[in-house]
C-alpha cells in the first residue's frame, strides 16, 4: 500500500495551521508544506515593524523550525509549485520534481495587486507582502526622504507609522479600491485621511495618472491636479489571490480557487483555504474571499478537518467586522466594481 | 565583518567537469587573496559512472585541515548530491539545476532532502550554459558563475583562472566557457538578487611572495627535480601517478629521464642501481606496490645503498580503495621485509612540507646509505593548498655522500664499523675503492660472510646508522604553550591538521590540551616523545588506519593507556570529530 502523504502548499497562517491540524489528526501520515518563501513562517502584518528597525527579521519568524521538526512536518522552503494534477495527484515543482500525494492543501495567499491603469508602472513602485520586499524597503528607505504611497489598504497605514518612525516625509493618495475587494465609502476614507493628516502626513487629492523616472533614481507622480517628486513610491491596493500556477490544472478559478463550503475544490482530496480560496455561501448563492490572519487560520483548520474526512462548513456571518489601526471594514464579502 | 571560513563543495557525476569546476573556484579564491585548503574526491574508474566531489575550504585565516560541514553546495547531478545532505550545515547554501532534462522523482530529489535553514537555490544550469554558448557543457562554468555573485567573489579572477585554463584549447573553448560562466552571474544578479551576500573580504596580507596552487603530489615532484634528481622509474598506480606525470614533462627538461618499468620490483631496482652509481633516482607508488618492493627495499637496507621511494597511501589492504586515503601503511614502511632492515621513514603532513621533505630525503639517504621512505597518502597527494613556492636552498640539494678518503685507496673497507655506523662510500669506478656488494650478510670489505659474531656486529652497525640519522632528522613540534596537559594529541601525516585544529579549538574552549607533530617516524625521537606524553594525563592518537600504527609504534613510550581514534571509511578525520573525542576523553559536553 502506497505510503499517506499530505501536502500543503503555503506556509502562510492557513498552511501552517492545516498542517499542524493534520498532524494532530493524523500521527502517522508523511506531512510536507512547500513554500517558495525561503524563510519561515511569519506575519505579514509586522513587516512595516522590520522596516522601521523596530523588529529583526528572526524575530519575525516565528514559530521556528522545531515547531515543524516537533510535529514530524517536513518543510520545504524557497521551493515553488509549478503545476497541479489534481487526478493524478501530484504536485511539480518548479525544479520538475514531481511529489505524489493523497490529500492537498492548496494555502498559497495573495499577492499585492496593483490596478490595471498603474500596472504598466509596477518595476517603479514597490509592494509589500513578503519578509524580502521589507527588506527591500529598508535598503531603499536608506537613500530616501520623501515616500508616495498610493493606494491604501492596512499594510499602507501600518507602513505609514513605520515611515513617521524613521522620519520620513508622506504623501499619500488614497483610492476608493484600497481594499480591494473592498470598496470603501468615501466617509471611511474621509476618516482615515483626517487620522493621517493628523500625523503630518501629506494627503494628496486625486488619483495618480503617471510616473516618470527621473535622473538619480528620483520619480515624478503624475496626480490630477499636482505633480511631485518622490523617492520611493508604493502600492498598496489589497491583495489577489496568487493561483497563476493552477491555470492548467483543471481546478475552476475565478480570482481565486472555488471551492464549496468545505473547502473542496470538486477534486477528492485537493481543498483550498485562506486568501488563495473562493468559498460557496449557499445561503448567498455566491463565494466570498476572506481577509485576515484569523480568517484564514480558522479556514486552514476546517480544509485539514475535512481532508481528514469531517464535514465542518466554512461559514461567516455575512457582515463580520474587521478592524486595524483604527479604521474600520465593514465587509468581507466578495464585491464586483 | 566576521572571520571568513566557507567550506565549498561541488558534486556530480564522472564527467560533469566537477573536478574541473573544483580547480577554477580554488585558482581564484586564492588569486581574491584567500588561504586554500581543497581535496577532491573521484571514483577509481577512469570515466562515465561515479561520484565525483571537491571540497574547497578558504579563510582569511591560514587553513590546516578540511571541515567536515560544507557551507555552499553546487550540485552538478542531484542523484549524486544526495549523499553530501548529512554534511550540510544547518544554514548552507545549495546551488542545483532548476531544469533537469527529466522529471525528477521526489525520493531522488535534492531539493526534498534540504532543511528549512538552508538556501535552496535552483539555476538552470543546462539551459543557460546552452543559451549561452550553444552546449550545456559548460554549466560548471555557469554554476561558478551563480556561485561567484552569491559569495560576492570577484568575478575578474574567475575569469582569468578560466582563461588561462581554456585559452590553450583554442579561443573557440574559451568564449564559450566564458559566455557560460558570464550567463550564471547574470542569472545570480537578475534572479537570486534577494540572496546575494556581502562581499567576501580577503584578508590584508600586504605585500608578500606571490602563492600558488600546489598539491601533495607536485610539491613531491617538484621537491624532487629541485634536489637534483637524474632517473625517475615508476610503474603507475593511484594516488601516485601524478608524480610520474609531472616528472615525464619536466625532468627531460633538466636533462634527466623518466622511466615507466614493467612493476614496482623493476622500479626500486633501477632506483636502487642509480644510486649505487651516484645519480640520484626516485619511486613513487602506493600500498600495493610498496608491497612488491619490499624485499629490494630490504636489500638497499643490507646493501647500504640509497633509495628514495614515496609511498603514496590509500585504502588497502591488497588493491583495496585506489581513489580513498588512508594511513595504514606506516608499520609496512617501518618493519616491512625480511630480517632486522632498519631504514628511515618520514611523514610530511602538508603540502609544503611534501616539498621540504622530498628534498630532504636524497641527503638521508646519501649520507646514511639506506633508503628513505616519505610517507604520503591520497589526501595528502591529492589535496591543494595556495602556498608561497618553497624554493630549496643549495646546502639542503647539496651531495649528501660521505666519500672515503683518497689514502684509503687500495685498502678501502667499503662497510667499515664506525661510530655511527656511516662507512664511507664509494662511487663503484672509483679507482682504488673496489668493492663487492651484496644482499647477503657480509663482512667489512663486503664479501659474504655468515659468521654469527659478524652478523651480530653488522646488524648492529647497519642500526646505529639509523639511529644516528635523528641528528639529521626534525624533531617532534609541540603546540599549546608547554607545560602539563589534561590531554596530548599525537598527529602524523594529513592526519596531523585536524589534530592541530581540534586542539586550538578545544583550548579556545578552556581545555587544558596540547599537540604533538611526529614527522621522523623511523628513527623516533622516543625521548622528545616520551617527554611529551609524561606531561599528559591523557594521550590521543587519531590515525586513519584500523588498529593504531603510530599508537603501536610509540605506546611503550607512555605509562599509561592511550587513546586511540581509528578510521578506515576513506575520508580524512575532520577535526570536529577530534575535537568530540577530546570532550569526551576530558568529560566536557559539547559546547
Amino acid at each position: 500500500m502506497a505510503e499517506k502523504h499530505l501536502v500543503v502548499i503555503g506556509n502562510g497562517p492557513a498552511g501552517r495551521e492545516a498542517a499542524a491540524f493534520l498532524r494532530e489528526a493524523d500521527p502517522d501520515s508523511r506531512i510536507t508544506i512547500i513554500s517558495r518563501e525561503h524563510r519561515g513562517h511569519y506575519q505579514p502584518r509586522l513587516l512595516p515593524r522590520l522596516i522601521a528597525g523596530q523588529m529583526e527579521a528572526e524575530e519575525l519568524v516565528r514559530p521556528g523550525f522545531d515547531f515543524y521538526e516537533e510535529r514530524g512536518i517536513r518543510l520545504r522552503l524557497g521551493q515553488e509549485v509549478a503545476g497541479l494534477d489534481p487526478e493524478r495527484k501530484v504536485v511539480v515543482l518548479g525544479h520538475r520534481e514531481i511529489i505524489p500525494f493523497s490529500g492537498l492543501i492548496i494555502a498559497v495567499g495573495g499577492r499585492p495587486r496593483i490596478p490595471e491603469p498603474l500596472l504598466v508602472f509596477k518595476d517603479l513602485m514597490l509592494t509589500l507582502k513578503t519578509m524580502g520586499q521589507a527588506l527591500v524597503w529598508q535598503e531603499r528607505l536608506a537613500e530616501v526622504e520623501e515616500v508616495l504611497i498610493v493606494g491604501g489598504d492596512l499594510t499602507s497605514l501600518a507602513l505609514v507609522k513605520a515611515l513617521l518612525a524613521l522620519g520620513k516625509r508622506i504623501f499619500f493618495v488614497f483610492c476608493q479600491e484600497a481594499f480591494w475587494p473592498l470598496r470603501c465609502t468615501p466617509e471611511l476614507l474621509e476618516g482615515a485621511a483626517a487620522r493621517l493628516r493628523a500625523r503630518g502626513v501629506e494627503v494628496l487629492e486625486g488619483r495618480l495618472r503617471s510616473l516618470i523616472q527621473k535622473p538619480e533614481g528620483r520619480l515624478e507622480a503624475v496626480l490630477d491636479r499636482t505633480r511631485i517628486q518622490v523617492g520611493l513610491v508604493g502600492a498598496f491596493f489589497g491583495l489577489v489571490p496568487d493561483v497563476g500556477f493552477l491555470a492548467r490544472s483543471g481546478l475552476q478559478i475565478e480570482r481565486g480557487i472555488l471551492v464549496d463550503q468545505h473547502l473542496n475544490t470538486g477534486f477528492e482530496g485537493v481543498y483550498a483555504a485562506g486568501d488563495c480560496a473562493q468559498v460557496f455561501h449557499p445561503d448567498l448563492r455566491d463565494y466570498w474571499v476572506s481577509i485576515g490572519v484569523d480568517n484564514a487560520s480558522r479556514l486552514g483548520r476546517i480544509a485539514a478537518a475535512n481532508l481528514m474526512g469531517g464535514a465542518e462548513r466554512a461559514l461567516v456571518k455575512p457582515e463580520s467586522i474587521f478592524s486595524d489601526q483604527g479604521v474600520k471594514a465593514n465587509t468581507s464579502w466578495w464585491m464586483e466594481f | 565583518m566576521g572571520r571568513v571560513d566557507l567550506t565549498i563543495e561541488i558534486c556530480g557525476m564522472s564527467g560533469d567537469g566537477t573536478i574541473a569546476a573544483g580547480g577554477l573556484l580554488n585558482l581564484a579564491v586564492s588569486k581574491a587573496g584567500f588561504s586554500v585548503l581543497a581535496f577532491d574526491s573521484y571514483p577509481a574508474e577512469i570515466r562515465g559512472f561515479g561520484r565525483c566531489v571537491t571540497r574547497s575550504r578558504f579563510s582569511d585565516q591560514e587553513l590546516k585541515a578540511l571541515t567536515d560541514s560544507t557551507d555552499v553546495l553546487i550540485s552538478l547531478d542531484d542523484e549524486q548530491s544526495l549523499s553530501r545532505v548529512p554534511f550540510l550545515s544547518a544554514g548552507a547554501v545549495v546551488l542545483f539545476d532548476s531544469n533537469p532534462p527529466t522529471p525528477v522523482e521526489e525520493a531522488k530529489s535534492l531539493a526534498a532532502r534540504l532543511s528549512p535553514g538552508m538556501a535552496v537555490l535552483g539555476v538552470p544550469f543546462r539551459d543557460l550554459a546552452t543559451r549561452a554558448s550553444g552546449s550545456p557543457r559548460g554549466r560548471n562554468l555557469t554554476a561558478l558563475g551563480a556561485l561567484a555573485v552569491i559569495l560576492g567573489l570577484p568575478e575578474e579572477h574567475f575569469e582569468e583562472v578560466i582563461t588561462a585554463k581554456f585559452r590553450p584549447k583554442g579561443e573557440k573553448v574559451l568564449e564559450a566557457n566564458l559566455k557560460s560562466f558570464r550567463a550564471g552571474c547574470d542569472h545570480a544578479r537578475r534572479e537570486l538578487a534577494g540572496r546575494i551576500r556581502e562581499p567576501l573580504r580577503p584578508p590584508a596580507r600586504g605585500e608578500g611572495p606571490e602563492r600558488v596552487m600546489l598539491s601533495g603530489n607536485l610539491a613531491i615532484a617538484q621537491g624532487a627535480l629541485d634536489a637534483g634528481l637524474r632517473s625517475y622509474y615508476g610503474y603507475p598506480i593511484t594516488p601516485a601517478t601524478p608524480i610520474m606525470e609531472y616528472l615525464a614533462k619536466k625532468l627531460p627538461e633538466k636533462g634527466g629521464r623518466v622511466v615507466q618499468m614493467e612493476d614496482e620490483i623493476s622500479s626500486i631496482g633501477a632506483v636502487l642501481g642509480s644510486f649505487f652509481a651516484g645519480s640520484r633516482a626516485m619511486t613513487a607508488t602506493s600500498g600495493p606496490g610498496f608491497a612488491l618492493m619490499t624485499e629490494l627495499i630490504t636489500h638497499g637496507v643490507m646493501s647500504e645503498t640509497p633509495a628514495v621511494i614515496i609511498d603514496a597511501q590509500r585504502g588497502g589492504p591488497a588493491t583495496g580503495l585506489p581513489t580513498k586515503t588512508e594511513q595504514s601503511d606506516l608499520t609496512a614502511a617501518v618493519f616491512g621485509g625480511p630480517g632486522d632492515s632498519p631504514r628511515i621513514v618520514i611523514a610530511p603532513t602538508d603540502v609544503t612540507e611534501c616539498y621540504r621533505y622530498t628534498v630532504k630525503s636524497f641527503q638521508l639517504a646519501e649520507k646514511y646509505q639506506t633508503p628513505v621512505i616519505v610517507l604520503s597518502d591520497f589526501y595528502l597527494d591529492n589535496r591543494v593548498e595556495n602556498v608561497v613556492m618553497p624554493r630549496a636552498t643549495e646546502e639542503e640539494t647539496a651531495d649528501g655522500n660521505l666519500y672515503p678518503d683518497p689514502a684509503e685507496a687500495g685498502r678501502y673497507r667499503r662497510f667499515r664499523l664506525t661510530e655511527t655506523g656511516i662507512s664511507p662510500r664509494a662511487i663503484p669506478g672509483t679507482e682504488g675503492f673496489l668493492f663487492a656488494a651484496t644482499g647477503l650478510e657480509h663482512n667489512e670489505r663486503g664479501i659474504p660472510n655468515y659468521d654469527p659474531d659478524n652478523h651480530q656486529k653488522m646488524s648492529s652497525k647497519r642500526l646505529a646508522k639509523i639511529q644516528s640519522a635523528l641528528a639529521d632528522l626534525e624533531e617532534p613540534v609541540e603546540t599549546g604553550g608547554g607545560g602539563e596537559y589534561d590531554l596530548g594529541a599525537v598527529g602524523w601525516g594529513s592526519t596531523w591538521g585536524s589534530v592541530q585544529e581540534a586542539v586550538d579549538r578545544a583550548r579556545e574552549e578552556g581545555l587544558k590540551v596540547g599537540a604533538l607533530k611526529v614527522t621522523s617516524l623511523y628513527p623516533l625521537h622516543a625521548d622528545l616523545v616520551r617527554s611529551f606524553m609524561d606531561r599528559c594525563a591523557e594521550v590521543l592518537i587519531p590515525e586513519l588506519n584500523l588498529e593504531g600504527q603510530l599508537a603501536t609504534l610509540i605506546g611503550h613510550l607512555f605509562c599509561g593507556d592511550l587513546h586511540r581514534l581509528n578510521r578506515v571509511t576513506g575520508v580524512p578525520i575532520a577535526p570536529a570529530v577530534i575535537l568530540d573525542k577530546i570532550r569526551e576523553i576530558l568529560g566536557k559536553g559539547q559546547r
